[in-house]
Order: structure tokens, then C-alpha cells, then sequence
């Protein structure tokens, strides 16, 4: 199936000139640590924390309604250390997720209501199904599909991912449009 | 993207007949056909841990009863293990007489290592195993309490096939062997028995008797170790017991109590290749490395077959027309001709005359020595009953090349007329009619078939001999999932 049109406020999200459609309503700390590299949506009610490690984003990524994207720290035996959180391009970030992970691959789809525990390794081209909770520093391989609680790999992925992938979220892009006013 | 987030609308019709979506379908360049999972064969091309991407050769794998060495799983949970490091103070007693002025009792801090599940939290000390200086490996191998014994049987059973294979060639070379008065390369060159043996990598006669001569078979004991006193009057303690995965999960202790639960070494992933069974080409082959992503070679469904997308759909009802919308794409660098036909309309495949040149038999012969029987595609078309019918809008449809660059100048044409919506570089925007017959029931399935014939340019270089012929024009069936049959 064809994706459907999304229609968005125009008065609500603000558009860079990189073509980062980002909402009004969403929580950006440390703006100045936030990197998204154009053609990326950041939809209401997001919080991504900046303050407390550098965020960079890829091309085409989508971050979805409530969902939380936080770098993740570490232990050490004087306090605890915040690393940065990279994200590669075409990942999709599904509703109320919260992201801790240390790195996430290009071509990673993320469901919704998933917990991605402290400095996981989501390789390229992988899926956490819907309502998944991924243990800390886990690490996802390339065309794994992981679901459940803890998440466990289930099957594997079509060879095509990166493709459709890349399709899915120019596609999401294209019918994220704004509501004409009459 | 959406294939795998929606239930498969659209399938297609593998020439094995099953119904996949087109993800999940390959399409062999040197047949022209569509294959599935099931119809292709599947290759290991490289062992590589998943979780430290470390690759190992095949043979180590074999050896290492394919576990990674460094990586281990929670036997509780079967979650990846971490390594958690502890700061340990080891106290030094300097010896004085060594250089030291004054006695100097220096604590230094040591980092001690042990494995901690984070899903979980079970650790390495809960069952007592002793944390280590060093960060990865090092864990204690724990070896089969029957390891002896397993060897032992492997030893026998090798011994066995060796001798029964020797005795085979024996037999074989009675049966043919003709003394002429000529003297043996053997007796010329005393080249022995034992010594050809030795040159061929065979183990010696000797070691293998022996093993066959000092073999204990098992004996089989009508006595049984009795039950505990207390096996009926103890409390049991759940949480103290194991459960039967974690039993499974190392079936050589099979522990009974968590007390005794170990590490698991993880289990190694595979790269694998694909290959057509019909005419033994690569399908699919990965790069090497495990953290690629690429392949070498990659002939997918999706960047070959035009790909079919509903769009939307008017409710389906018995006995009515009702309108589709579909979207076209074409993925292949070439302009690309389609036709939608009634899966009836399709040409039986022509069987192709062997052409007898002297290529084709050398090849026969090279292949002789492979059981062929084995491979042989059987192609068949799957029985389904489709509730709707698309007609045929019966005109040509041309879809221009894939281009990479037609995503910026983004004015979708409207050169629209009854058939084409809108057209947009290699998409197509297409409305057809549907009709279904009047006997479909309100709620059952509504499914359509919808046969395609397009055309296909091949650009594999051909084979010298063949004429070059690189247009083909295909078919393929697919069925559409349109709900179900609203009920009037």
C-alpha cells in the first residue's frame, strides 16, 4: 500500500533552509549540540537532549511524536560520562520511543513504544519491532529483526533493506505536507 | 519500508508457485525467472560473531563447534553477556632486602573482570567463578564430563567407514584388476602400502585396527542409583531450579539447579550467498566483511520485476465494477513496456530446442559428474480463486528508466486520460476497474489476479556462441489483497 498524505500545522513546525521540518511543540536541549543533517522531521511533543552529549542525525530521519532520543552514559568510578549519539541517514524513530543508544546505523527502523537501553549498537539495516525493550549495550547485527522483552533476534531482513528503506522514509518526507489554508 | 510494516497486498507468483511478496523474491538474470526461498540454494559464505563482528574461517568454526570464543551468553536469559570491571586492592608486600630503603606496603589497585547480564543481572560470581585480570577470554573451559567416552566412539565409527571403504576399493580392484606381466610402478619404485597410504593422507591400517580392536561397547546396567530419602518431603524451591530451556541451552550439563548455570560462548551468525538451482549462477552474494552491508552480486525481484503498489481501492461488492488504483514503478535502468493481461492470456512457456553445438555437450559432460535429478526446478502454478477480475485496459503502458536525479524536478506530469492518473519519472499512476463476480459473499476475502507482460532488457554480456538476444518480453502473476467483500 501506498503510504497515505500526514498533514501537519503549518504555523506549528518550522522549516530550515536544509529541509529539517522540526514542531514547535518538541523540547530541543542544547540546541547547539543538535546536528540534524537536512530532510529531517521532528514531530510534537520530541525531546532530544543535547545538553547532555552531542545528538547528530543523518539525512531522512524521522523522529515521531513523544519520543525521547538521549545520549547514554556510562559509569566510571569517579561519576559517570554522557557520549555522544550518532544516528546514520533513513532511520525511522516510531511513537513514545525512548533512544539511549550509542550508535544507530543508516537504514534502521525502530517501532513504536520501544525502550533502546543504555549504549546500544544498532548496525545498519535492522528493525526493532513495536513495543520491544532492548537490554543495555546490546549489540543489533546487520538484517535482524529483533522483538519482544527483552528483544531477540526473530527473523532476518530482505536483501532490498537499504532500498526500501530509503524509499519508505523519502516517501514519509514527500507526504508530510502542510494543511492548505482556504 | 512499508512491506514490512503492513501485510503483504500485493504477491507474486514465484515459478516454484508460491506467493511472496517481492521483497522476498529473487529474479536470475541467466533464466529470466523469478525465484523464491524456497526454490534457490543456500550457501554459507563465512562465519562472523554478531555480537563482536569478528569473522572466523570456516574450519575454526567447525573446531570452536561454531561459538565465538570472546562472547558469551546469559544462561538465565540468553541475553549477550557484558564485562563489567571491578577495581580489586591487592596488597604488595615489597621485600625490603630488594632495593627498598624502608618496608613500604603499597596498595595497588588492580582491575578485575567479570560478566554481568544486563536484561537480568545475573553474574559470573553467582555461581562462583573466579573474575579474571583480563578483559576478554580467559573464562574457564568447561570440558564434557563424557568427552572421553564421545571421542572414543567418534574414534570407532571413523575407523569403521576407513575400513569399509578400503574394503571397497579392494573389491573394486579385484573385480578389474587384470595381472599383465608388466611390473607395477609399486614394486618397481617399492613404493609400499603403508607408504602410499602416508602420501595420500590416509591414516595408517594400524591405528585404525586398533581402534577398532580395543572398542568397549556399552553395557547396559539394570541397576539404577535409588532416589533421595527426602525426594517426596522436601520443599522444592522454584527459584532455586532450573527451567527447561536453560537445561536445553547446554545439553551437555543439563543443569539442574541455577547454582550451576555457566556462560553460554554465543552461537556465530552466517553470511550467506544465494544461488539458482536451474543454472547454478549467483543470486545474492555479500562482501566479506561482517559489518557490510553491500553485496557483490545482488539480483533482487525489487530491482528487476516491476514493482505493483494499491494506491486505493473502492469497496468491493459482489456483482459490481468498482475502481482501482495502482501505482507502477519500473527499477531497472531501461525503458520498460507493460501490458496488464488476464492470467489466462499467458503463453504457456515455449520449450526451448536444445541447440547441439559442441559447447553445449562439453558442458553436458562437465555436469555429468553432479547428480542432476536433485536440482531439477519444478515449476507449477498455484491454485487460487480470485473473487475479482481487473480488466484488461488493453493498451501499452511505458514506463521511462529508474533515474536517480528525477526526485529533484519534482512537477508530477498530467498527461492524464481514462487509464493513467499521473505519471512521475519511473511511476506510473494507474486506474482500473474491477469486477467481481456475483457470487462472492459479503465478508469473505476479496482477492484479485492480475497477470503483467513487460519487457526486459538483459545486460549480461553474452556467451559468445548465443546470439545475442537482449530483449525479452516476461510475464508474472500477482494477486492483489483488497479486503474484504463488503456485503450489500
Amino acid at each position: 500500500m501506498e503510504l497515505p498524505d500526514t498533514y501537519y500545522n503549518k504555523s506549528e513546525y518550522v522549516e530550515t533552509a536544509s529541509g529539517n521540518k522540526v514542531s514547535r511543540q518538541t523540547v530541543l536541549c542544547g540546541s547547539q549540540n543538535i546536528v540534524l543533517h537536512g530532510k529531517v522531521i521532528v514531530q510534537s511533543d520530541a525531546i532530544i537532549r543535547g545538553d547532555l552529549a552531542n545528538v547528530k542525525t543523518g539525512r531522512f530521519c524521522i523522529i515521531s511524536k513523544g519520543s525521547v532520543i538521549r545520549p547514554p552514559f556510562k559509569k566510571f568510578s569517579k561519576g559517570v560520562a554522557f557520549f555522544p549519539l550518532q544516528m546514520g541517514d533513513h532511520v525511522f524513530v516510531g511513537e513514545h520511543t525512548v533512544v539511549n543508544a550509542a550508535v544507530v546505523g543508516s537504514y534502521v527502523y525502530i517501532g513504536k513504544n520501544v525502550v533502546i537501553g543504555r549504549r546500544c549498537v544498532l548496525k545498519d539495516c535492522c528493525m526493532i519491532e513495536d513495543n520491544s525493550v532492548l537490554p543495555a549495550e546490546t549489540v543489533v547485527p546487520s538484517f535482524a529483526r529483533y522483538s519482544g522483552s527483552p528483544a531477540k533476534l526473530i527473523s532476518t531482513l530482505p536483501e532490498a533493506m537499504p532500498d526500501l528503506m530509503t524509499e519508505f522514509t523519502k516517501s514519509y518526507y514527500q507526504h508530510f505536507l502542510p494543511t492548505t489554508v482556504q | 519500508m512499508a512491506y514490512l510494516t503492513q501485510p503483504d497486498y500485493v504477491k507474486y507468483i514465484c515459478s516454484c508457485g508460491q506467493l511472496k511478496p517481492i521483497t522476498s523474491l529473487y529474479f536470475c538474470r541467466h533464466c529470466l525467472k523469478i525465484r523464491c526461498g524456497f526454490c534457490i540454494c543456500h550457501e554459507v559464505d563465512s562465519h562472523y560473531c554478531a555480537n563482536c563482528l569478528e569473522n572466523m574461517p570456516s574450519s575454526e568454526a567447525r573446531l570452536k563447534k561454531n561459538r565465538c570464543s570472546s562472547c558469551f551468553d546469559c544462561p538465565s536469559c540468553f541475553h549477550t553477556l557484558s564485562t563489567r570491571a571491578t577495581t580489586q586492592q591487592r596488597q604488595v608486600l615489597q621485600d625490603p632486602a630488594a632495593g627498598g630503603d624502608t618496608k613500604v606496603e603499597s596498595k595497588q589497585p588492580k582491575k578485575m573482570y567479570y560478566l554481568s547480564c544486563f536484561n537480568c543481572r545475573w553474574t559470573s560470581r553467582d555461581v562462583g567463578i573466579p573474575d579474571q585480570p583480563v578483559a576478554s577470554g580467559g573464562w574457564p573451559e568447561r570440558t564434557n564430563p563424557h568427552a572421553a567416552r564421545v571421542n572414543q566412539l567418534i574414534d570407532y565409527y571413523k575407523a569403521i567407514a576407513q575400513q569399509e571403504k578400503q574394503e571397497k576399493i579392494e573389491r573394486e580392484r579385484k573385480k578389474f584388476n587384470i595381472r599383465g606381466k608388466y611390473i607395477t610402478l609399486t614394486d618397481k619404485t617399492g613404493l609400499t602400502g603403508a607408504m602410499a597410504r602416508n602420501i595420500a593422507g590416509l591414516p595408517s591400517s594400524e591405528s585404525s585396527s586398533s581402534a577398532i580392536a580395543n572398542f568397549v561397547p556399552s553395557v547396559a546396567t539394570a541397576e539404577v542409583d535409588e532416589l533421595p530419602e527426602d525426594i517426596f518431603t522436601k520443599e522444592v524451591n522454584l527459584n532455586q531450579i532450573t527451567s527447561m530451556p536453560q537445561r536445553l541451552a547446554s545439553p551437555d550439563w543439563q543443569p539442574v539447579s541455577v547454582s550451576r548455570l555457566h556462560p553460554l560462548a554465543k552461537l556465530l551468525s552466517v553470511k550467506r550467498s544465494q544461488r539458482c538451482r536451474a543454472c547454478d549462477h549467483n543470486l545474492t552474494k555479500p562482501e566479506y566483511n561482517p559489518g557490510s552491508i553491500k553485496f557483490k552480486i545482488e539480483l533482487l525481484a525489487y530491482y528487476h520485476v516491476p514493482e505493483v503498489k494499491i494506491i486505493s481501492h473502492e469497496p468491493v461488492k459482489p456483482g459490481e465494477k468498482t475502481a482501482l488504483f495502482l501505482k507502477l514503478t519500473n527499477p531497472t535502468g531501461h525503458e520498460m513496456q507493460l501490458r496488464l493481461l488476464q492470467p489466462e492470456d499467458i503463453p504457456p512457456p515455449e520449450e526451448k530446442e536444445e541447440p547441439k553445438s559442441i559447447d553445449k555437450s562439453l558442458e553436458r559432460s562437465l555436469v555429468l559428474e553432479k547428480d542432476t535429478t536433485a536440482f531439477k526446478a519444478i515449476e507449477r502454478q498455484p491454485n487460487i480463486s480470485a473473487t475479482s477480475r481487473v480488466t484488461s485496459p488493453g493498451v501499452t503502458l511505458t514506463l521511462a528508466q529508474r533515474d536517480d536525479a528525477a526526485e529533484y524536478d519534482d512537477d508530477a506530469q498530467h498527461d492524464t486520460n481514462d487509464i493513467i492518473l499521473w505519471r512521475k519519472s519511473n511511476k506510473l499512476g494507474v486506474r482500473l476497474e474491477l469486477d467481481t463476480s456475483a457470487e462472492a459473499v459479503g465478508g469473505s476475502p476479496a482477492r484479485a489476479l492480475v497477470a503483467l507482460q513487460y519487457s526486459y532488457r538483459n545486460t549480461v554480456p553474452p556467451a559468445p556462441s548465443a546470439a545475442a538476444c537482449r530483449d525479452h518480453t516476461l510475464y508474472t502473476t500477482l494477486l492483489l489483497d483488497l479486503g474484504t467483500v463488503s456485503s450489500n
